[in-house]
């Protein structure tokens, strides 16, 4: 079903008039040449490419006669056309037609919203190559830009068919004998940049004896950059993933800011750690609100008693408080006080780089190295980590458990912000220990705080006159959380033993952790 | 993999215009297809243009010499492909039966390729035989089109028990009327008479239509040359009732 295509051109780039082309390949097929129409090809992804990533790709094709959405792999072998109408993007898969090509498309952009990555009207002409028997054993397209300075110039793509292509081979050859030459990759040739979205360690090679500030410039302006990249999909209330990536960046500035106290001039702590707090603040309320709203098809399915159309009230309360809290959201986003944070903060970082910003900074005073830094900055965190754990007992109240998860929370960071500067392989292993530690957390945390949120939605329900179903329902639902709590907490010491097994701490120790 | 079998132990009822009409259906909404014209006659592969020979014939397939794959025709249609009839499936009993677990053989070719496509339609010839006894193991669903004729129902009858008593996990039987006049009175009394009780019995009915004939002098399914034709509606409707989910 899915076969190799070859794309030629001329070789100056030239038009590629389908006279020419027929001729070419009339010698040993039989050639009909269908109308030539308009199509305008929009290319689908995810903001930060899914598709491409998962090795595909997906127009949404428009002619007069047709709407297709075309899955194709990214070596140009079609898998699946599927006739729509009426699609608008930006959409979630789960707006496509149901079948093979939304599942392949949903397992690939999961909760991300496909999106336009690039629109271009060609003119398009199908050729069907046939044999004696007036089987069609190859398809080739003519296809040219329908406006001036379009990115891609005419171009024709031979599409081999299964059981046929030594015809497609046949059909490329003759048309490479009449002067045509392979194509190279085309506007959407994989040769895009990822966005700066700041995920994940720098790639970047960093001298570790450099100043430890140039390593800090270099992180927190690829998170600025994935704060900036982020808010127009955020305003524009595209997919969650936009605000999730967005606070993302915003924590990593403050754990970077913190972790780098020693070697960052005094003003980094007294104006700008406010202000990104007020930033990630800011953003707080409308994340909750989709956390809840991504997970309620999961909690419906712990429903025993109760239906999960029972939670129909309790889903609409959500949508409801995310509206108003969005606004708010919206409202900080473009207010002039944010503007101002992202001038101030990318003219300060410039300074930063330039060494021109001065100012003793908060530690010793000492010019650190990025690597002393990157070593005090992992020991003391991971010295942090392992004295609270080692104090929490069964009767620990859940603070404790929620200030550890904290402190793991800056030892990853002080592991992705210093990746530049520390071993990779202790460093990757490192992530891995802490990971098991972080997911048992995580689970403790979560339970606590959808809980006590689940009690207050109700009260706002009751008063608002909701239906008791809906209550018992989020009671099931407490009930659960209940339950998962106390299995995270009964998983906490085996995953904090295993934190601090032997193997795992020479690994923190080679990175700078606790000796 | 959802596989269909358009099966009935009578011949010139309509199994292999269903086949190919459904499974151009299939493919039109965008679920990766293949039909097997497992009958050696290839009325399914001359409706498509595609020559009826597989390298090795039959023989080369069944004992695995040749792998499925290899076979394989892209149709003129987006999403649907082919495996030839060879003139040598008249022998394929003989084949299978010199194999191990010769009644699930089918089924096992089916597996190498069946990654592949979403929806395999089997166009089987009009027989008991082994090679019915390896498509009732290898299908989720036997369409069985009838003439709305006495000895129809007879050979309905037949078929329920015969699947009934050879299968563990016997097919969803799913009968249809087909090549239905419903000016002559026995057709009409015959498609009230049929018994649901022992296999559904679906409501779409299709009728002896010219067009559908015409699918020999055009050599494509009715909706890809009629599409608003009233053949073409009726195979919708078919397909809308049988489809798997």
């Amino acid at each position: 079903m899915t076969m190799p295509t070859s794309s030629l051109q001329a070789a100056d780039g030239g038009p590629l008039p389908v006279e020419a082309v027929s001729d070419a390949l009339s010698a040993e097929f039989g050639v009909s040449a269908g109308p030539r129409a308009v199509v305008r090809r929009t290319r689908l992804d995810t903001f930060d490419h899914r598709l491409r990533s998962a090795g595909l790709t997906l127009d949404h094709v428009t002619s007069a006669l047709a709407e297709q959405l075309v899955l194709s792999r990214s070596d140009g072998t079609a898998t699946s056309v599927v006739p729509v109408s009426g699609l608008q993007w930006p959409a979630r898969a789960d707006a496509l037609p149901d079948g093979p090509l939304r599942d392949v498309v949903a397992a690939a952009s999961d909760i991300r919203a496909l999106m336009v990555a690039a629109d271009e009207k060609r003119r398009v002409r199908r050729l069907e190559l046939r044999n004696a028997d007036q089987k069609t054993v190859v398809r080739v397209e003519l296809d040219e830009p329908a406006a001036r300075g379009a990115a891609t110039p005419p171009t024709v793509t031979v599409r081999a068919m299964r059981g046929y292509e030594d015809q497609a081979r046949r059909a490329a050859r003759l048309l490479a004998d009449h002067g045509l030459r392979s194509a190279p990759l085309g506007p959407d040739g994989n040769d895009e940049g990822d966005p700066a979205d700041g995920s994940g360690p720098s790639a970047a090679p960093i001298d570790p004896a450099a100043p430890a500030q140039q390593l800090l410039a270099l992180q927190l302006g690829r998170f600025l950059a994935a704060m900036r990249v982020n808010v127009p999909g955020l305003l524009d209330d595209i997919d969650t993933e936009f605000l999730h990536d967005f606070r993302v960046a915003v924590r990593r500035t403050r754990s970077t800011l913190k972790l780098g106290r020693d070697a960052l001039p005094e003003v980094m702590r007294s104006r700008w750690e406010p202000d990104f707090k007020w930033l990630g603040d800011l953003t707080t309320p409308v994340r909750d609100l989709d956390v809840y709203e991504l997970d309620l098809p999961m909690m419906a399915g712990w429903l025993v008693a109760a239906d999960a159309a029972d939670l129909d009230p309790f889903a609409a309360h959500l949508r409801r408080r995310r509206t108003a809290e969005r606004r708010s959201l919206v409202r900080g986003l473009r207010s002039a006080r944010f503007q101002r944070l992202v001038a101030d903060w990318e003219q300060t970082l410039a300074e930063l780089t330039g060494a021109e910003l001065t100012g003793a900074p908060v530690g010793d005073g000492d010019v650190l190295s990025a690597e002393e830094l990157a070593h005090r900055s992992i020991r003391r965190a991971h010295r942090r980590v392992v004295r609270i754990g080692e104090a929490i007992s069964a009767d620990s109240p859940g603070d404790d458990l929620h200030t550890l998860r904290k402190r793991c929370k800056e030892l990853r960071y002080a592991l992705e912000v210093f990746a530049p500067v520390v071993d990779k392989d202790a460093r990757k292993k490192a992530v891995s220990d802490l990971k098991g530690l972080q997911d048992v957390l995580g689970r403790f945390q979560d339970a606590e705080v959808q809980r006590a949120a689940l009690r207050l939605f109700a009260d706002e329900m009751m008063a608002a006159g909701t239906v008791p179903g809906a209550l018992l329902a989020m009671g099931e639902l407490v009930g659960h959380l209940d339950a998962d709590q106390d299995r995270a907490r009964e998983d906490f010491d085996g995953a904090f033993a295993r934190f601090t097994r032997p193997a795992s701490e020479r690994r923190m120790k080679a990175l700078g952790g606790r000796s | 993999v959802k596989v269909l079998a358009t099966y009935n132990i009578k011949g010139g009822v309509g199994k292999t215009t269903t086949a190919v009409n459904l499974a151009y259906l299939a493919a039109r909404e965008g679920r990766r297809t293949l039909l097997w014209d497992l009958d050696p006659q290839g009325a399914a592969t001359f409706l498509f243009r595609v020559r009826p020979r597989v390298k090795g014939g039959g023989h080369a397939l069944v004992t695995r010499r040749r792998p499925m794959e290899a076979a394989l025709k892209a149709t003129d249609f987006d999403n649907l492909d082919l495996l030839p009839a060879d003139f040598s499936y008249r022998n394929m009993d003989l084949d299978l039966d010199d194999t191990k677990k010769r009644t699930r053989r089918l089924g096992q070719l089916l597996d190498t390729v069946s990654a592949d496509y979403d929806v395999v339609f089997l166009d089987c010839p009009p027989s008991i035989s082994l090679v019915s006894e390896n498509v009732m193991h290898a299908s989720d669903t036997l369409l069985v089109p009838l003439i709305p004729a006495t000895l129809s129902l007879r050979t309905f009858d037949q078929l329920t028990r015969f699947v009934a008593d050879s299968e563990e996990n016997p097919p969803e039987v799913v009968a249809f009327f087909s090549m239905a006049d419903r000016r002559k009175r026995l057709h009409r009394d015959v498609i009230e008479a049929i018994p649901r009780d022992r296999a559904r019995v679906a409501d779409t009915v299709v009728p002896a239509l010219s067009l559908i004939e015409q699918m020999a002098e055009h050599r494509a399914p009715v909706p890809a040359f009629a599409p608003t034709s009233r053949a073409a509606r009726c195979y919708e409707q078919l397909w809308a009732e049988v489809q798997p989910a």
